[in-house]
């Protein structure tokens, strides 16, 4: 009896604390996981300063929030998506389909990816090929070049004479990342480029072309780590002579333990990534409906925080959490977009 | 056994009741062993927890003299007055020698963006404040913070530490004029989830947890004994029956994950609940943890011998009455147990909430079950994902409050489990 | 009113039940004492408190559901015609501008008249809507009840009828069961199906190679995507297996000795203390793997001369297995200790140790509990996420030696959700065919597991 009465104990607070559903009257973001840090800065930024309720910002990825962003227009869905890649076709379709014609593309900086190793032992330096023979399944056979076989490479030194003789054992994101993806595009398929019998397959065999210098090797060489870009950071001090791939702001913020390898006599630091000297890092961009600007309050409030230069300007807030700012005239387009709402042009 | 034995050496131990004994010996210090090593673990993590996050509860303020000079507030809205400027202000009169770009943007950076909201904050409370002159306590940087603690390693050369030597030195004369100090961090009881690690508390996860949880147990517990109940005592033994007992046994190995698809189909787009909410969160972890409840109660309602149902039905009682009086009294213990286990499940599980959309950046402390909110788990998961340093030791401490939380029901399960326990 | 509906309803119904249970006293003393009646007084006061509480919550619970739909249907009807040209999903924005209106929330200042007006009406039409559910749910409070109570006599079978509703909440317990199994296939399946149409279903059951490294975009072609099941289903199995190896000895151990052994202080003390086990978050264990078991498996077994990955499927498995513990312990001690005394005192009595007691009379007779418990452990170690995810990796490995890197089934689900590539990919898809695999899969096992249990399960007494 009396563990009855506990329960309706509890099940009348629950009945008195639930309010009817009320409306929504915060910013629902969804999205990239990549974007996550920046967007949050923001929104806290904004939600502190503007009096208004800080919006809600979930770490979907991108795929799930433009999943949830092309589902519709209306209070269910959120308003803005971050992504740590551009809209595709298909997705845009979904959006059109469902009513979402209307949307404004905000690109908002650069994400620089590195490659990092414990301060224990020497920093790498590395080409993008030594990048290419390093991590790619298929390599050009060094006795026979005109031949791909499978990568025979063991250490770094086998890659590049001038590099350690230590084990290549890179931890990296999966496939399903953002992340992985422009680090094989930027890096790897540039590396491949500098081989005539892969550039050659560029025209005559586009699909092998793409196979070739996009896959990468699975025979442990390159290990798949989760997205926790802290552990891939402890795992580097326990094991010096592993090399990491992740964001550049984990770098930035773990500079007393691990450095980053240079990449074509560029270090990956703040003012590399931002002139672009420093060759791999892609952009950041997030997604907001134009139908929910008047209606949800405090969108355009948020919006002008993020594309003021106090958050994405060189100096700004923004930069110091690690994000890499466009150059100023971009900031400028995309602030006069964003101040008119500019819609992208749905095929 | 099968040699016949006289009297007297059945008094002497034989070879064979010495083995027999040693065995029994052995399997008492097993046990013990077994005991003893999970003991250890259960020690071993709360150490390295412990040792990570107890400085999380300390946190550095440096006291600034702010002038709220008049002109600043000419806007018609406090809100809209300069506030990071006033800091910056303060900064300078204290260390006028700073002059070039470089060392005012490093100065600058000793102080917590937060500073601005404690000044905002004071002059909403009292607009007479403005034209004074006040001695106010703010949050230090994060890396200050870190560098008072020791997480930062003064001996390292500049290029492989985040604070300069030049803050180190303004560090140091802060320090002796008793203007830096760590007190009680109050702030992580009190304010939801923030970007900046000296900002960001527990308050709103905590709720959420709290919240979440109610939903969970009002729903899991009575649903679950129910069901247990009627499965072992009152179900026709056919294939009905065994369907649904594979059923459940099945649904204790589906990935959480699943179960959170499922409550987005069910919950969310179809009866239209709002994300992101403990109500949904609840009601997600009660799917999940009901196979947990049902086999566990299951198991105990099975030990509880026949003899006991045949004496009840035998001086008249109704299936009912027997099971009601005689039967879940005594399975009482093990469906506690099993609620124990299920909750602390539900208590650290992330993954089904990532679809409902708990897996979420929320500053404002929820204020009932439908408001937006995040749990424990997921802000541990989020603050063990962020870069900033200071946000290891926000985890550990995250991580403390959670078994605090736990530790909490199980204590009241315990005392439920002592009441209700008999042995014969 | 309206928030005082919930506890008014429980203390009409609380009100019913004394007066029902004394209205069948009364009638019990009138014809000559308790016997005569058919059920026991406090049986008529359930049935009253029943007959009162159950219709009212029922449209109090409905309401809950159907009142923001109702008002805003009606709200939604006098807004201007320009508004109501709107699709419906932009009517929903609309609307949900009434309700911010409505409840003050923000932005009154420059709101338009019309909805101005909405908010008005919203607020209005809600509160006659919400007084007449009051008198609604009153009359449902007081009505059923005076007529349950009006019916009370010594022949009406009111024990029949409380124990038959309270059979029939029972039933509708159980059936939540097979109502989560059936949405959880149909939330998985369409997807699945779709998933189906790109990938051939028997490379997908049999394959024995997962590499989901599709094209994230249009303008890079496909390269190998492999979706075989198989090596994710095997490193499933053999991080599970470690993981029991460690929790089954421990665990069982450990419960036969607080349950046999141990002075009841101990049991009282050390059985939350590993409860603790279960509910530390599951991230902790996963650096513990990583960070501090990884490497000293490495490091020992390169002293031993052996080829050992940083992320290994030992190293999880260890840890996972500390985590399930209290699983077994938990679950199975509870089931020791509630084998009848008398049983035990036989066996010693006959001369029997007790290890040879536990291991021949105790043990058999606890067996469904302790299986029951394993099983439970087996579906926790299956369905973890987050440890394999920091200390196994990612990379799918098709092997059984535990020193290699391994994934698991739900890994690979979780990181296929929560990627960056677009949802409809079959990248995506595969999560939900890996998910409805490893649910038939585990029906499998459990078919078994019932099966097995049925035909060594030992009933005493």
């Amino acid at each position: 009896m009396k563990v009855t009465s506990i329960f309706v104990a509890g099940a009348l607070t629950l009945a008195l604390t639930a309010p009817a559903m009320a409306a929504r009257d915060y910013i629902s973001i969804v999205g990239s996981s990549t974007v996550y840090p920046f967007a949050t800065v923001v929104a806290e930024q904004f939600g502190k300063t503007s009096g208004s309720k800080t919006p809600k910002i979930e770490s979907t990825g991108s795929g799930g929030g433009f999943k949830l962003f092309c589902s519709g227009v209306g209070v269910n869905f959120p308003d803005i998506t971050n992504s740590s890649r551009a809209i595709k076709a298909s997705e845009m379709k979904t959006c059109a389909d469902n009513g979402v014609t209307e949307i404004v593309e905000v690109k908002i900086g650069y994400d620089g990816i590195v490659l990092a190793n414990s301060k224990t032992v020497e920093a790498l330096k590395l080409t993008r090929q030594d990048i290419f023979l390093a991590l790619a399944k298929e390599v050009p056979d060094p006795a026979n070049p005109e031949k791909l076989i499978a990568n025979p490479y063991k250490t770094w030194k086998d890659v590049n004479s001038a590099l350690a003789d230590t084990k290549i054992e890179v931890l990296g994101p999966p496939p399903t990342s953002g992340t992985r993806d422009a680090f094989v595009e930027l890096a790897m398929e540039t590396g491949a480029d500098t081989f005539p019998v892969i550039e050659g397959m560029k025209k005559t065999d586009k699909e092998g072309y793409k196979r070739v210098s996009q896959t990468v090797r699975e025979d442990g060489a390159y290990i798949e780590a989760g997205e926790n870009d802290n552990l891939i950071v402890q795992k580097l001090q326990a094991n010096p002579t592993a090399v990491g791939i992740f964001g550049f702001s984990f770098l930035d913020q773990n500079a007393d333990v691990l450095h980053g390898s240079i990449i074509e006599g560029e270090e990956p630091n703040f003012e590399g990534i931002a002139k672009g000297a420093y060759p791999v890092s892609r952009p950041l961009f997030f997604y907001v409906k134009k139908a929910h600007v008047d209606v949800i309050p405090g969108i355009k409030g948020y919006l002008a925080e993020f594309t003021s230069e106090k958050a994405w300007g060189e100096e700004g807030y923004l930069a110091d959490k690690g994000m890499i700012p466009m150059p100023k005239e971009e900031r400028q387009l995309f602030s006069k977009n964003v101040a008119s709402l500019k819609v992208m042009d749905m095929k | 056994m099968n040699s016949i034995e006289t009297t007297s050496d059945l008094l002497k131990p034989t070879t064979r009741l010495k083995r027999r004994y040693r065995v029994e010996r052995w399997f008492k210090r097993l046990g013990l062993t077994a005991i003893a090593l999970s003991l250890s673990f259960v020690a071993f993590l709360f150490f390295t927890i412990f040792s990570d996050g107890y400085t999380a509860f300390k946190q550095s303020y440096i006291e600034l003299e702010v002038h709220f000079a008049a002109e600043e507030f000419s806007q018609e809205k406090l809100a809209n007055a300069d506030y990071p400027g006033l800091v910056k202000h303060a900064m300078r009169t204290m260390f006028p020698e700073v002059t070039s770009r470089e060392g005012k943007k490093f100065l600058y950076s000793l102080i917590s963006p937060a500073a601005a909201y404690t000044l905002q904050n004071m002059v909403e409370a009292d607009p007479k404040m403005i034209g004074t002159t006040q001695k106010v306590w703010v949050l230090a940087d994060d890396d200050v913070d870190m560098l008072m603690k020791g997480k930062i390693d003064r001996s390292l050369g500049e290029g492989n530490r985040r604070v300069r030597d030049i803050q180190l030195a303004w560090i140091d004369r802060l320090e002796s004029e008793n203007r830096l100090e760590t007190r009680f961090n109050k702030t992580f009881f009190t304010t939801g989830d923030s970007r900046e690690p000296e900002l960001a508390g527990i308050l709103g996860a905590v709720k959420g947890s709290f919240f979440t949880l109610l939903i969970t147990l009002s729903l899991s517990f009575p649903i679950g004994v129910a069901a247990a109940v009627y499965l072992e005592e009152f179900a026709p033994e056919n294939k009905w029956t065994d369907l649904i007992e594979i059923n459940i046994n099945n649904l204790a190995a589906v990935p959480s994950i699943i179960f959170g698809l499922l409550g987005l189909a069910i919950f969310i787009n179809f009866w239209g609940l709002p994300r992101s909410t403990p109500m949904v969160g609840g009601l997600v972890l009660t799917l999940m943890t009901l196979p947990t409840i049902i086999i566990a109660g299951r198991a105990s309602l099975k030990s509880v011998p026949p003899s006991i149902r045949e004496a009840a039905l035998g001086v008249g009682a109704s299936k009912m009455q027997t099971v009601t009086h005689h039967v879940l009294p005594l399975a009482m213990p093990g469906m506690l147990t099993g609620t124990i286990i299920g909750m602390a499940q539900a208590l650290g599980e992330t993954a089904p909430l990532l679809m409902i959309g708990m897996v979420a950046f929320i500053v404002d402390v929820p204020g009932g079950i439908t408001d937006p909110s995040a749990v424990l788990p997921v802000q541990i998961y989020l603050w063990a994902d962020s870069p900033e340093r200071g946000f290891t030791e926000k985890t550990a401490a995250a991580i403390m409050i959670l078994l605090t939380f736990l530790i909490a029901m199980n204590s009241l399960a315990v005392f439920l489990r002592k009441k209700f326990e008999i042995k014969w | 009113m309206y928030s005082y509906l919930l506890p008014c309803i429980l203390l009409f119904s609380t009100g019913a039940y004394y007066w029902g249970a004394s209205r069948a006293n009364s009638i019990a003393e009138a014809s000559g004492g308790m016997r005569s009646l058919h059920s026991l007084p406090s049986h008529y006061g359930m049935l009253t408190a029943l007959s009162s509480a159950l219709p009212a919550l029922l449209l109090f619970i409905i309401w809950q559901m159907v009142e923001d739909t109702i008002v805003t249907s009606l709200v939604a009807k006098s807004l201007p015609a320009e508004l109501l040209q709107l699709s419906a999903n932009e009517l929903t924005l609309v609307l949900n501008e009434v309700k911010n209106v409505a409840f003050g929330g923000f932005g009154a200042h420059n709101t338009a008249p019309a909805i101005q007006t909405a908010a008005d009406l919203y607020l209005s039409t809600r509160s006659w809507m919400r007084n007449l559910l009051g008198m609604g749910t009153i009359f449902c409070c007081l009505v059923p009840a005076v007529i349950a109570y009006r019916s009370i006599n010594k022949d009406l079978r009111a024990r029949n009828l409380v124990e038959g509703t309270v059979k029939i909440f029972l039933i509708a317990c159980s059936t939540v069961a097979i109502l989560t199994t059936l949405g959880i296939v149909l939330s998985v399946v369409f997807e699945a199906l779709i998933f189906f149409q790109s990938v051939n279903f028997s490379d997908f059951l049999l394959g024995l190679q997962w590499s989901p490294q599709t094209a994230m975009r249009v303008d890079q072609a496909g390269s190998s995507g492999a979706f075989g099941a198989v090596p994710v289903f095997v490193g499933t199995l053999l991080i599970a297996l470690i993981a029991m190896a460690v929790a089954i000895p421990i665990g069982l151990l450990a419960a036969i000795y607080l349950s046999e052994y141990a002075s009841s202080r101990m049991r009282t003390w050390a059985k939350p203390m590993l409860e603790i086990l279960a509910g530390i978050p599951t991230v902790v264990y996963g650096f513990f793997a990583a960070l501090t078991v990884a490497p000293l498996i490495r490091d020992f077994g390169q002293s031993l001369g052996l080829q050992v990955s940083s992320e290994s499927a030992l190293a999880a498995g260890l840890v996972m297995g500390i985590m399930i513990i209290p699983f077994v312990s938990s679950l199975s001690d509870d089931v020791i200790h509630a084998v009848p005394q008398s049983m035990r005192d036989g066996s010693l009595a006959l001369g029997a140790t007790r290890f040879e007691t536990i291991m021949l009379v105790i043990i058999p007779a606890a067996l469904p509990g302790i299986v029951g418990s394993i099983l439970l452990a087996v579906s926790r170690a299956i369905g973890e996420t987050m440890i394999v995810v920091m200390a196994a990796g990612l990379s799918a490995n098709l092997t059984f030696n535990p020193l290699e890197a391994v994934t698991t089934v739900t890994v690979q689900i979780v990181t296929l959700l929560v990627g960056d590539q677009e949802f409809d990919s079959p990248k995506t898809l595969a999560a939900f065919a890996l998910g409805l695999l490893l649910f038939v899969f585990t029906l499998f096992l459990n078919f078994i597991a019932l099966r097995v249990v049925r035909r060594y399960r030992e009933q005493y007494e």
